[in-house]
């Protein structure tokens, strides 16, 4: 359906074409804006966030030196970390984890990705594996991917001890890990 | 915590919050040490768990943009019309600057038909880089620094830095350029750190370019410009112009 892969633009963007950027929202701009809409529920910030999003894109490809690189997990994960940031900046969380979240889009994180890691059946078998947690264990994950809570955090925010948050977190992730690997009991 | 190390499978287990930025102190600490030793399968694992990430940001309701959002997004690349109503002095005589440019390139193409869908093409790139570059001068904060000014023959003009936009560089007497050789422009963010590539560009025949480097800048500490082979280069090699920007 597109006339570029991902390898094509990545290359396009460390070449500094800026025309790259109108294939790059064609492919992405969607997602990334219902993603950190879903975190902001604000439509006139989410359109400031997908801006930024794509500049920092942008400014960051210089990194993504890999062709097998994974545009469209580094994308997201920089749309999320936009919105988590400005969640931060307007609830009062202090934003001193700001350094913490441009170190973990390093584009370079996201090289060598299997074709294979972001297929339409993994994207369906992981919602089935969220029909699968309880309400807490998809309460903390919300949390962590949504709202850009830590586990203390989120401790303080459920009223529960440290502990209980972690091993919800910890369980509920494995459930979305088998679900997606295979090995889950149906 | 008490310091015992995490063994690769007890890490597995929080690499998904790690590329969150949901792990805190020493777990975080130590995730960040065993991946910096380079275990492989942790690295692997690493990979996985950013796939997991990945598809869990993905799951969300699919809104729909506002029309106007690519537009938008794109201006900030000098890729969409922004429109024309402001006209300054500056963007007058920059404009002046390119048009003098592209009927030097008009001359240069007129024999074949063939050129001239080429140049179409050009000129028609060459308008988005202009209303680019009047986005850039319409911003109150851009700031702007004066090189070589004085002298007759070394290269001189204007770098123009936004810290949203990027930069903006317009220089004059710029030298022939060799047959098969560009301009490429270069960054160099901080007193120490080495030159990053910023864009390759061509003078308009008389010693007069243009180059934008879109982007935010966190720091810039001077902007030169070099020549090279057509395809560019990843370091310098025949620097003309060193321009110290004063910190921006
Ligand atoms: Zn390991």
């Amino acid at each position: 359906m597109f006339p570029y892969t991902d390898g094509d633009l990545a290359r396009r963007l460390r070449a500094r074409d800026p025309h790259v950027m109108s294939a790059l929202y064609d492919r992405y701009g969607r997602a990334a804006y219902s993603l950190i809409y879903r975190v902001v529920r604000d439509a006139g910030v989410a359109e400031d966030l997908v801006q930024e999003t794509f500049l920092r894109v942008w400014n960051r490809a210089q990194s993504f030196d890999q062709d097998r690189g994974a545009l469209g997990p580094w994308i997201l994960t920089v749309a999320r970390n936009r919105a988590i940031d400005h969640l931060r900046s307007t609830d009062g969380r202090m934003s001193a984890s700001s350094t913490e979240l441009d170190r973990i889009e390093n584009p370079r994180l996201f090289a060598n990705f299997e074709d294979s890691a972001m297929t339409l059946d993994r994207a369906r078998r992981l919602r089935e594996a969220f029909v699968k947690l309880t309400p807490a264990q998809r309460e903390v994950i919300e949390l962590a991917y949504f709202e850009g809570l830590s586990q203390t955090e989120m401790a303080a925010r459920l009223k529960q001890p440290l502990g209980t948050v972690k091993t919800w977190v910890r369980t509920a992730l494995k459930v979305l890990r088998d679900q997606l690997s295979g090995q889950a009991v149906a | 915590m008490n310091g015992r190390p995490m063994s690769c499978e007890e890490l597995r287990e929080v690499l998904e919050l790690y590329a969150l930025g949901a792990l805190e102190g020493e777990e975080r600490d130590q995730v960040d040490d065993h991946l910096a030793r380079g275990c492989e399968t942790c690295q692997r694992n690493l990979r996985d768990a950013l796939a997991v990430n990945a598809l869990v940001m993905a799951s969300v309701k699919q809104a729909t943009p506002p029309v106007g959002l690519k537009r938008r997004v794109l201006a900030g690349f000098g890729i969409e019309r922004s429109g024309w109503g402001w006209l300054g002095a500056f963007a007058a005589a920059l404009m002046l600057l390119l048009a003098g440019w592209l009927s030097v390139q008009e001359r240069h193409r007129q024999s074949e038909l063939a050129e001239a869908r080429s140049q179409v093409i050009q000129i028609t790139a060459e308008r988005d880089r202009l209303n680019q570059a009047f986005n850039f001068l319409n911003q109150p904060e851009t700031k702007q620094v004066t090189f070589g000014a004085g002298k007759p023959q070394p290269p001189k003009g204007n770098i123009f830095i936004n810290s949203r936009l990027g930069v903006l560089l317009i220089a004059s007497n710029l030298p022939m350029l060799p047959t098969g050789k560009t301009f490429e422009m270069w960054i160099i963010p901080s007193k120490n750190s080495s030159p990053r590539p910023a864009g390759l560009f061509k003078d308009n025949g008389q010693g007069t370019g243009m180059n934008i480097l879109p982007g935010t800048m966190d720091s810039l500490y001077a902007v030169a410009v070099s020549i090279e082979p057509e395809a560019g280069a990843q370091t310098p090699s025949d620097v003309i112009l060193v321009a110290p920007v004063g910190g921006a």
